[in-house]
């Protein structure tokens, strides 16, 4: 593993077009910033981690596994609203818990 | 038409349609050619079978004929791959965790598949109660602490635009 010391404000350049800033240094946090193309997606290692786990585990599934799906068995169903979208105001949470990805 | 080798179902012709590409994969699976498969009509699953390895398959719902709402919060970034004009038109599928009791079906609604125009992405679905192992299946007589689970708020994926 290649190990860097660098200051807030200093950069790493990785490849041609991946550019990781550090942004700030508090206590045990560093927060970066981090340039990539469009279509290089980043994520934090344990959601990472945590999605390939259950990727790979509905993998497993047998041809035979399923249960008969019955949409009126299940489901946090509030009785009608399926045509979400047009009435609903927007809170605008993003997914990044309000970090944003400079590309 | 297209035909797959599939160690679960056999030989398979698949319709041009019915595949899609998934330019950065699934995450931590890879794969960049599905195809989107009912082997079972009538019922609410489906299964995403890679194009590239036979034994490669996950079982797909769509979280909007079990959830609704279902709320869709996705990043800026992740907005502009998925690239739908009409976020309401794109298709959403989240894949599911079977179990030997049916009751324990698990979904992820934390990494929705949305699929646009036959290119697909698994994004980060930010919206509150989008976790990664959520019961498919609601109780009989639903414990208060699933009303927590439901989708609402967030930014539907409608609302895009």
């Amino acid at each position: 593993m290649l190990i860097l010391t660098r200051r807030p404000g200093e950069r790493v350049v990785i490849g041609e077009d991946v550019l990781v800033t550090v942004m700030e240094i508090s206590g045990q946090t560093v927060r970066l910033g981090i340039a990539a193309p469009q279509g290089l997606p980043i994520y934090r290692e344990e959601i990472w981690l945590a999605v390939k786990e259950e990727n790979r585990a509905a993998a497993e599934a047998p041809a035979d596994a399923l249960p008969d799906g019955r949409a009126t068995d299940g489901g946090a169903t509030d009785g009608g609203a399926s045509d979400s979208g047009t009435g609903e105001s927007s809170s605008a949470a993003p997914a990044g818990e309000g970090e944003q990805q400079a590309r | 038409m297209t035909t797959i080798q599939s160690t679960r179902f056999g030989t398979i012709e698949v319709a041009a349609e019915n595949i899609v590409e998934f330019p950065a994969g699934l995450i931590g699976l890879g794969g960049l050619r599905y195809a989107l498969l009912d082997p079972s009509p009538g019922s609410n699953f489906f299964w995403l079978h890679s194009l590239e390895d036979p034994a490669l398959a996950l079982p797909v719902v769509d979280p909007r004929t079990f959830f609704r709402p279902f709320a869709l919060a996705v990043s800026d970034e992740d907005r502009e791959r998925i690239g739908a004009e009409d976020p309401e038109a794109a298709d959403v599928y989240v894949t599911v965790r079977t179990a030997p009791d049916p009751v324990d079906t698990l979904v992820n609604l934390r990494a929705p598949l949305v699929i646009w125009e036959r290119r697909g992405y698994q994004v980060l679905n930010g919206a509150p109660g989008a976790e990664l192992r959520v019961p498919l299946f609601a109780p009989a007589d639903p414990p208060h602490e699933r009303s927590a689970q439901s989708m609402g708020g967030g930014t539907p994926i409608a609302d895009a635009a």
